[in-house]
């Protein structure tokens, strides 16, 4: 199959039904899941049910707890210098985007897609009674259940409700592990760092042996049809995804190269490619937001990269005409303590800003400026209930109203989304 | 020692297959054909004498261990059934003392304790007193003067991830070694609800000792078990229970007590929360030992779950234990962990009343369950996706090993497959079941699996746990050349975002280099070797003489379900191929290589990775 062909909208929407309909893959499924599946990717092609199946969502996370008032600067509070005498942004050095806000100024490739009205910003986003372990709280934006004892990811959850039986690669995940977000009972992510890494050993001949066994056989156990259908998309996508790499390339920059800059490259090469992905989700290796000492220079580089990268990708996301139909979330699992620690650093804290970027996105700020003064305990109280982010992708985004099945509880959506 | 890793039979077990091995030829008495179980779900009454066969011993052996070899199976199965589950379960009466101990490296030095929560912890102790981590500051005047402290804080966080991977491999050989599976399969059970990591405890100390506390009351009594873990130092720290102060009540503790060990969400309110939380204040622990710091102990009066009273953590404990909610949410999981997913709301029911009318005694329940007809029934077997722990666990055990081989490395091998012993990806412990399988694990369980069945020779596989990250090897390289530390450390163009020379009083990316250096000074060398086994002495042991019947054999003994009929086929083709011929005696010399081939593109199957 020549990938190339497939990169345009329509080319997709033709790369789905025949992946339902034409190309076999639900020739494994019981009858009566296939004739769903097909109903509901009929209805979803013609706008019946809604949903937007053309979308994508990029979730990605910054992984360590990022400090929001480092990156979104209360420049005019004459409270944030005297709390951060050192390692607070200068008036002068930060990209004023507002009246009371400026931009940390490494974030240029943010300021141009706020100038662009790309860019969102939703302020003092948390949950109630936050966990500062980075463990417990990031956990807790995993599974969009705080405090809950959740075991699944929310775009697991989302994966399960919203994505038709049929597709595979529902979900995909670049990173060395699957991340707790993504874990869902009825789409297995793809989940791989490198693309390289989607491939089976052996020798020629066992390969072919092991390539030659009937992944389609029906079987009245369940949980062995479940491992034949990821088994047949393992087969399928492991050369899916590595000829989507190795044939991808882009003149855009994405800013220095590693991290989350190649990462994203990733993604937009299986975009590029017409995967019929609808969420994407990415990280930083490590914990590398967790800036509690001399925090300056490595926050400083951090936020370069993610804006960097992030903007790249949305201008390659133009060069292939997929720009309108991709949109970005960017969270992390806390903010930091408001007070700069004796290091020169922050320590764990709570709310922070999230960020969503596109085409589609109604740029500007979102919810209310935590305080600086009233605080809890010297952190910052949450404005925003995260979930109400998740919920604004999932019903204004993805074109899914019913949230509260995914969220487990009822969240207004933002009006972010025109 | 180089025969110990070898092929050989487990000690308990051997006297027992040496009988079953004279019986195996015989037709096995009149066992039910799995697909006519299917009635048997969700009856908990017991399977009968006639209904024991080979293929539900196999099952039992499975689930409640690590799976065996065919002369393990055909020991139990020549049993009574009774007396087979019994064996399981009372396991006490079975001599483990053959099983080591783990040989500690000595990394610890009194001036460890209490290990700073991060460096800049670390220096600030040394700042101020002059000394931490039981080194001196550098006298005044000197480059780098707190490079000791931060040398020795690094080395602490490197040796413990050293040390805690040796007693994740140690936990590992006696999943393999044991001849009391059940007891290493509970542990296994209890670490994954009981989940605690060694990304938050680094302190290997405390996660051997909980291990321990895990394995005495594995199949003990509930009660015994909890108390236990809510004084556990690993637990303790864990669930920051040392913050859960009189005034300042640390509600994390409290709240895995009620929402994850025992009751499930949405059987109690955020006051019982608190409430219970203000039970547990001044619970902690001086390094190792269990302390209730009265100071710190809130002893008011606390209203939880209805009861009012001057309670402390046992009073709550009890109050807990006395819900039927309780009996039912942890007999339910224990179920879910054994059996299948989504027990009955009656089966539950049935569960919890056993498990309380033993007044939480682990033993009448899983006795129950594992003579229960729902155990043995259809959508029972070979329905469970293995764990990546079990997943080589059994296939060491299945290839007849006394002992885990060291290459492949398990931890290295069940991290790609998304599971590392002590440590679990949150508080909630491993999801299972499903959740192990996308499509880039699913390929790398087969890759996994072909390491065992082709080993890297010691020579190219080297040592692993003495390899330096890139980064520190740069350094170390540098060093090499006479550079001074300033440049030695120095970014280079990677863009990595690693300070190095920040702070002249020390080094950090030096001191990062020498942790891991001193670690390795330290702990104990992992001795690497590969399993030794001989399939194609297997094989013929079976008394199997053509391609074909190799391939039943080795269905029979890896397999839970077997192979579609075309699969199966196709394994007879490649082995014929292989060898030359359908006979297996023409070309000997080729019949193990050959023999490793099939059997690994037959654990590369769907089929293998249930259990």
């Amino acid at each position: 199959m020549d990938l190339r062909h497939l990169a345009t909208n329509s080319r997709r929407r033709d790369f789905l039904r025949q992946g339902l309909n034409g190309l076999g893959i639900g020739i494994g499924l019981p009858a009566l899941l296939r004739s769903t599946s097909n109903a509901l990717a009929a209805d979803a092609l013609d706008g019946g049910s809604g949903s937007n199946p053309e979308r994508i969502l990029v979730v990605v996370e910054l992984t360590g707890g990022n400090d929001g008032l480092n990156t979104v600067v209360p420049y005019r509070n004459d409270e944030y210098y005297r709390v951060r005498p050192r390692i607070g942004i200068r008036k002068d050095d930060a990209i004023a985007i507002s009246d009371e806000a400026g931009l940390h100024p490494s974030l240029v490739g943010f300021e141009r897609l706020y100038k662009d009205g790309k860019l969102a910003v939703v302020e003092g986003c948390g949950y109630p009674d936050p966990s500062l372990s980075h463990f417990s709280s990031m956990s807790f934006w995993h599974t969009g259940v705080p405090n809950g004892g959740e075991t699944l990811g929310w775009v697991g959850r989302f994966a399960d409700a919203y994505s038709d039986a049929g597709i595979r690669n529902a979900v995909v995940n670049i990173g060395p592990s699957q991340s707790l977000a993504v874990r869902g009972n009825l789409h297995p992510p793809l989940v791989f760092a490198e693309p390289a890494q989607l491939r089976r050993e052996g020798s020629e001949t066992e390969k072919r042996s092991i390539a030659s066994l009937d992944l389609n056989a029906d079987s009245q156990n369940p949980t062995l049809a479940f491992l034949r259908s990821v088994a047949r998309n393992a087969a399928d996508s492991g050369a899916l995804v590595r000829d989507a790499w190795s044939s991808y390339r882009t003149p855009v920059d994405y800013g220095i190269a590693g991290g989350l800059s190649s990462d994203l490259r990733k993604v937009a090469a299986l975009i590029s490619a017409g995967l019929p992905t609808q969420v994407y989700y990415v990280a930083y290796r490590g914990n590398s937001f967790d800036t509690h000492v001399h925090q300056a220079d490595l926050h400083s580089r951090l936020l370069m990269y993610t804006a960097d990268a992030i903007r790249g990708f949305m201008v390659d996301m133009g060069r292939i005409g997929r720009a309108a139909d991709v949109a970005m979330m960017v969270f992390t699992e806390f903010g930091r303590r408001i007070e700069e620690n004796a290091s020169e650093g922050t320590d764990h804290g709570t709310a922070g800003p999230m960020f969503l970027v596109g085409d589609g996105v109604k740029g500007g700020f979102y919810g209310t400026t935590p305080s600086l003064t009233d605080t809890d305990a010297g952190n910052l109280k949450m404005t925003t209930d995260f979930r109400r982010v998740y919920a604004t992708m999932i019903s204004e985004w993805m074109g899914h109203t019913d949230t509260s099945s995914i969220l487990k509880d009822e969240f207004e959506p933002l009006g972010a989304f025109s | 020692m180089q025969s110990s890793y070898g092929q050989s039979h487990r000690r308990a077990w051997g006297i027992l297959a040496s009988l079953a091995a004279l019986s195996m030829c015989l037709p096995s008495h009149g066992a039910p054909k799995i697909e006519n179980t299917v009635a048997w779900a969700d009856d908990l009454s017991p399977v009968v004498e006639a209904d024991w066969s080979y293929e539900l011993a196999a099952h039992l052996l499975e689930r409640a261990g690590f799976g065996g070899t065919p002369e393990e199976i055909q020991a139990l199965a020549d049993m009574p059934v009774t007396e087979a589950v019994n064996r399981i379960v009372d396991y006490e009466s079975i001599d483990a003392s053959a099983l080591l101990d783990f040989e500690e490296s000595g990394l610890w030095d009194p001036g460890m304790d209490p290990f700073p929560p991060s460096r800049a912890e670390a220096v600030r102790i040394a700042r101020a007193e002059g000394r931490a981590l039981g080194v001196e500051v550098l006298s005044l005047g000197s480059a780098r003067r707190l490079q000791p402290v931060v040398d020795k804080f690094f080395y602490g966080l490197r040796a413990n991830v050293l040390e805690t991977r040796r007693v994740a491999l140690w936990w590992a050989d006696r999943m393999v070694a044991t001849p009391r599976p059940l007891e290493e399969k509970m542990t296994l059970f209890w670490h994954g609800h009981f989940a605690t990591s060694e990304t938050k405890v680094r302190d290997y100390r405390k996660l051997l000792l909980q291990n321990k506390t895990l394995r005495e009351h594995a199949t003990g009594n509930f009660r015994d078990l909890l108390l236990a873990v809510m004084r556990d130092p690993a637990m303790l720290v864990y669930l920051d229970n040392g913050q859960n102060v009189k005034d300042h009540p640390n509600e994390n503790f409290g709240r895995e007590l009620l929402e994850l060990f025992t009751m499930g969400v949405g059987n109690y309110t955020e006051h019982d929360i608190r409430e219970a939380s203000r039970a547990f204040t001044g619970w902690t622990n001086d390094v190792l030992e269990f302390r209730v710091d009265q100071d710190k102990h809130d002893d008011g009066m606390k209203e939880f779950l209805g009861k009012r009273g001057a309670f402390d953590g046992e009073d709550i404990v009890d109050i807990i234990l006395a819900q039927p909610v309780t009996a039912e949410f942890v007999s339910s999981k224990i179920y879910r962990f054994f059996v299948r997913e989504g027990p009955t709301t009656a089966t539950k029911t049935r569960l919890a009343n056993i498990f309380r009318e033993a007044e939480y005694e682990l033993k009448p329940l899983l006795r129950a369950i594992f003579l229960s007809r729902d155990f043995y029934s259809a959508p029972s077997v070979a329905t469970q996706i293995k764990s990546p722990v079990q997943l080589l666990a059994s296939t060491y055990r299945k290839l007849g090993l006394a002992r885990a081989p060291t290459i492949p490395d398990f931890n290295a091998q069940t991290r790609r497959l998304g599971q590392i012993l002590l440590y679990p990806p949150n508080v909630a412990g491993w999801s299972g079941g499903r959740t192990w399988i996308t499509p880039a694990t699913l390929l790398e369980r087969g890759n996994a699996v072909r390491e065992v069945l082709f080993p890297q020779d010691p020579e190219s596989f080297g040592h692993p746990d003495r390899r330096l990250p890139g980064i520190y090897e740069r350094v170390a390289q540098r060093l090499a050349k006479g550079m001074n530390i300033t440049n030695a450390t120095r970014s280079g163009d990677s863009g990595s975002s690693m300070l190095a020379d920040a702070d002249e009083e020390y080094n950090t990316r030096y001191g990062g280099y020498r942790g891991y250096v001193l670690a390795y000074e330290r702990i104990k060398l992992v001795p690497r070797q590969a399993a030794d086994f001989n399939l194609a002495a297997m094989v013929r042991d079976s008394g199997a003489e053509t391609a074909s019947e190799a391939v039943d054999h080795l269905m029979k003994r890896f397999l839970r379900t077997p192979l579609a009929a075309a699969d199966r086929d196709e394994l007879v083709n490649l082995l014929a191929k292989d060898v030359g011929s359908q006979s297996l005696a023409v070309n000997p010399t080729e019949l193990e290589i050959a023999l490793r081939s099939v059997l690994y593109v037959m654990l590369c199957s769907p089929e293998y990775q249930l259990g």
